[in-house]
């Protein structure tokens, strides 16, 4: 219910200027409101700035997945040393990403500068099952990778290997062609 | 002034004939269809991947064994109507079981069936004329092995002019061209002329990349001038991206780049491919190392396109 907030927010930010007299009674009156509402959507408030622009969350969300498929891809080919820091890192950025992706396509952010094929709202349990893929997999990966991250490069491409065949299979269907 | 229409008239008269002419079906010669040889199907199943035939001819979405179920079915939704994949299963009479050496033949590199009607360039018989007779006579040896799936696909979907089969005879004397869309490597790049001229072949031929890379005409040819520089996709929404190597583009991909890519389905940056370049992708996996060098080593030396307003 991030949107919900953002909505609600402004209001409480408008209210030091117009406290005058006789809105006073209002201006109590909203607090009041806007305290009732922050309780029940609880710490909903925090995404609710992010999520003003769904499509940058989104996209600053896979540049990280990007990222760290860069790292864990230049491990994998042996053009980047291999360290179980570095794989664990790789490891957690996927799990995050993979949790927190799919809640950035509400309706009508199929509009603008986006990527994201019509697929995804016109199949919504498709797509619900592309991501639970991707979660599955990171799962997994981020139990091999343990306290100290995958031992060797080997135990690091049996944890990440998984991870990666999810793009693809998402990318197929519920992202316009490039 | 009667004179004049006469003239006409008989004008009218020559381009009629000569468009019923040049409309008619090709196809092999008689000496041409007696050379070809049945081949070897280990290797046909290479040239079967290179082709992409089960990108079309499977089901959607069909992975593993499935890919050799070659009923058909698929609908290519394109602005000139939709186009249904038919059935190249070995069933004797629902599929191409039945279909002699030439037949195949005279489907993939003349885009006319056996029964002497045109086949829709949607069928990629225009890259497909560049494949050669060895590569033919071995994907034939392998279609025979793939299973038989009963039932016939559904008709295509075309609206006039589009539903006159014959006039594709005109298209095809204009843009059935069997001839190299590249002649030599792009000037200035010291390269292996052997590995070039096999990546040539694989993307130009069997590979049938330009058919979605490159744009096309008002009437549906190639623009070869703007070879591999990138269309609209032919089918849904999105662009096919320009594969030349041009500056501020696909022209920083190293050869190595492209060859991952090919194996592995990732970009430089990691990105992972999409669409149907997913098929593409995991067809070239299944090719020799080697095949995918030779097709980075061509895309690295062919003239770029530069971008549209560039």
């Amino acid at each position: 219910m991030p949107t919900g907030m953002c909505a609600v927010l402004p209001v409480e930010r408008g209210v030091p200027g117009a406290s005058k007299e006789g809105e006073e009674e209002m201006h109590y009156f909203r607090k009041f409101v806007v305290a009732g509402l922050a309780a029940g959507l609880g710490f909903a408030a925090i995404p609710a700035q992010a999520s003003d622009d769904p499509v940058a969350v989104r996209q600053s969300l896979m540049a990280s997945m990007g990222a760290a498929a860069g790292l864990a891809g230049g491990m994998m080919k042996g053009e980047i040393a291999y360290s179980p820091a570095a794989g664990k890192s790789a490891i957690a950025t996927a799990r995050a990403v993979s949790l927190s992706f799919g809640d950035y396509f509400p309706a009508g952010s199929d509009q603008g500068n986006t990527g994201a094929a019509p697929s995804i709202w016109e199949n919504a349990d498709g797509f619900a099952a592309e991501l639970a893929k991707f979660t599955d997999a990171t799962a997994k990966a981020t139990e091999a990778s343990g306290k100290d991250g995958p031992a060797d490069v080997e135990a690091f491409k049996a944890a990440m290997g998984p991870i990666f065949g999810t793009c693809k299979s998402c990318h197929e269907t519920y992202r316009k062609k490039n | 002034m009667k004179k004049a229409i006469i003239v006409i008239l008989l004008l009218g008269v020559i381009a009629a004939v000569a468009g019923w002419g040049f409309s008619a079906p090709t196809r092999l010669s008689e000496s041409q269809a007696a050379t070809l040889d049945e081949g070897d199907p280990a290797k046909g199943e290479l040239v079967f991947w290179a082709g992409g035939c089960a990108s079309c001819h499977a089901a959607k979405g069909a992975k593993g064994e499935d890919l050799l179920k070659l009923g058909g079915g698929l609908r290519l939704e394109t602005p000139f109507g939709t186009f249904v994949a038919p059935n190249i299963s070995s069933d004797r009479t629902d599929g191409i079981g039945a279909w002699s050496l030439a037949d195949l033949a005279n489907a993939m590199t003349h885009g006319t069936s056996p029964d002497g009607r045109n086949y829709y360039p949607a069928f990629p018989y225009t890259s497909y004329a560049r494949m050669s007779d060895k590569d033919i006579g071995d994907l034939y040896a392998f279609l025979k092995t793939v299973p038989a799936v009963e039932g016939k696909a559904a008709d295509h979907e075309l609206g006039f002019p589009f539903n006159i089969r014959r006039g594709i005879g005109l298209w095809k004397w204009m843009f059935l061209d069997p001839a190299p869309v590249i002649a030599a490597p792009a000037n200035g790049t010291e390269i292996d002329q052997a590995l070039w001229a096999r990546g040539r072949y694989l993307v130009e031929g069997p590979g049938h990349c330009g058919e979605c890379h490159t744009a096309r005409d008002f009437a549906g040819g190639l623009i070869l001038s703007d070879w591999l520089g990138g269309a609209a996709a032919p089918t849904g929404e999105g662009r096919i991206p320009n594969i030349t190597p041009v500056e501020g583009g696909f022209g920083s991909w190293s050869a190595a780049d492209i060859a991952y890519y090919l194996e592995s389905g990732f970009t430089p940056e990691y990105d992972s491919v999409g669409g149907e370049m997913v098929h593409v992708q995991e067809n070239m996996a299944r090719l020799p190392a080697i095949d995918r060098d030779a097709i980075a080593a061509y895309l690295k030396a062919i003239p770029p396109v530069p971008p549209p307003g560039s």
